[in-house]
C-alpha cells in the first residue's frame, strides 16, 4: 500500500500547489460566446469589466500596482470601481509602472455597447493599441 | 490493510530487542484514518482545480491619428443597430439587411469577389455587447483580416431608417 499512497501524497501536494482559488467577483459577468482560441496572458493581465447594467471595474493582478493606483486599502482587494472619467489617468498610470501590462476588457453579455465602446475609445487614446476581449469557447 | 506495514517495523523491534532488551513490543501504526483524509483532499483538490483559462479575442485598433485613403468601391459598411438587425452597403450605396446566419458566408465571399475590401463595423451604442463580440466572431471565422471599429452617428442610423423605409 505504501507505494500507492506516496503517489496518492504525491499528487495531493501537485493540485494543493497548483491550485489557486477563483477569487471572489464583484459583479457576476455572463461572458458572450466567440470561436477564437486566444487563451488571455497568466501575469501582467488587467482587466476592465464592464457590468450588465454598465458599471465599470478595474482589477491589476499585482499588488504592488493595485496600491499605486487605489491606494493602500485597495491591497487584497480584487477588482475596484472605478468612473469612465478616472479611467484614463489609472490606464496611464498603469501602464507606466508595468509598461508590459496587457488590457483585456471583459463585458457582461448583455451590457449595452455603449460603455464598452467608451471604454475602447479610452484605450484608443491612451495608445493602447492591442487588447483582449474576455469571451467563452462558442462549441459547435 | 495496516498489517502490510507494520511487517517491517516489528522485524526491527524483535532486531532491537535481542541488543537491548527492551520492553517495548512492536508498534503498529493504524495509517487508514490518514489515507483517507490524504484521498480526501486529493479529490478535493483535483476537482476543484480549474486549469483552462478564458479564452480572448484579440484586438488590434490602428492609432486614430493615421487616416487611411480608402476607394468607394473597397469599403464595405457593417451596421448593427439597436435591435441587433445587421444591414451593410458598399461605399455609399443603400444600406440592405443581412440575417446573422448568413454573415460569414456573405463575408467570405465578399472578400473573395474584391481580396482589398475593408470591413467597417459601426455598432450602435445602444446595442448589445454580445451583438459586437458575435458580428467580430464571425468577421474573424470569415478570415477576414481588414477589418475596423467605427462609432455609429446620426447620419448612419438616417441612412439605415431610410433604406428600411
Amino acid at each position: 500500500m505504501t507505494p500507492m499512497v506516496d503517489v496518492a501524497f504525491l499528487l495531493l501536494t501537485f493540485f494543493m500547489l497548483t491550485t489557486q482559488f477563483r477569487p471572489p467577483e464583484e459583479v457576476e459577468i455572463v461572458l458572450p460566446s466567440s470561436h477564437s482560441p486566444i487563451k488571455i496572458p497568466e501575469s501582467d493581465v488587467s482587466v476592465i469589466t464592464v457590468s450588465k447594467t454598465g458599471a465599470l471595474f478595474m482589477s491589476v493582478d499585482q499588488q504592488n500596482l493595485r496600491v499605486r493606483l487605489f491606494g493602500e486599502e485597495a491591497r487584497l482587494k480584487e477588482s475596484v470601481p472605478v468612473e469612465l472619467s478616472q479611467l484614463e489617468k489609472l490606464l496611464i498610470t498603469a501602464r507606466i509602472s508595468n509598461p508590459k501590462l496587457r488590457f483585456v476588457i471583459k463585458g457582461d453579455k448583455d451590457a449595452d455597447y455603449g460603455p464598452v465602446m467608451d471604454v475602447m475609445d479610452i484605450f484608443d487614446k491612451t495608445k493602447i493599441s492591442r487588447f483582449n476581449l474576455v469571451t467563452d469557447l462558442q462549441r459547435d | 490493510m495496516a498489517a502490510v506495514d507494520t511487517a517491517a517495523p516489528r522485524e526491527r523491534g524483535k532486531h532491537k530487542k535481542k541488543h537491548k532488551k527492551k520492553r517495548r513490543i512492536g508498534i503498529r501504526i493504524d495509517m487508514t484514518p490518514m489515507v483517507d483524509v490524504a484521498f480526501l483532499l486529493l479529490t478535493f483538490f483535483m476537482l476543484t482545480t480549474t486549469f483552462s483559462k478564458p479564452q480572448s479575442m484579440e484586438i488590434n485598433l490602428p492609432p486614430s491619428e493615421t487616416k487611411v485613403e480608402v476607394a468607394e468601391s473597397n469599403l464595405l459598411t457593417l451596421r448593427v443597430m439597436e435591435d441587433g438587425t445587421i444591414y451593410w452597403n458598399m461605399g455609399i450605396e443603400a444600406p440592405q439587411k443581412v440575417a446573422f446566419n448568413d454573415l460569414r458566408n456573405f463575408l467570405s465571399s465578399k472578400n473573395q469577389e474584391n481580396p482589398k475590401l475593408i470591413t467597417l463595423v459601426k455598432v450602435d451604442r445602444k446595442s448589445k455587447y454580445h451583438m459586437m463580440v458575435d458580428v467580430l466572431d464571425e468577421i474573424n471565422l470569415a478570415d477576414v483580416k481588414r477589418f475596423s471599429l467605427a462609432p455609429m452617428l446620426d447620419q448612419d442610423k438616417k441612412e439605415v431608417s431610410k433604406a428600411a423605409g
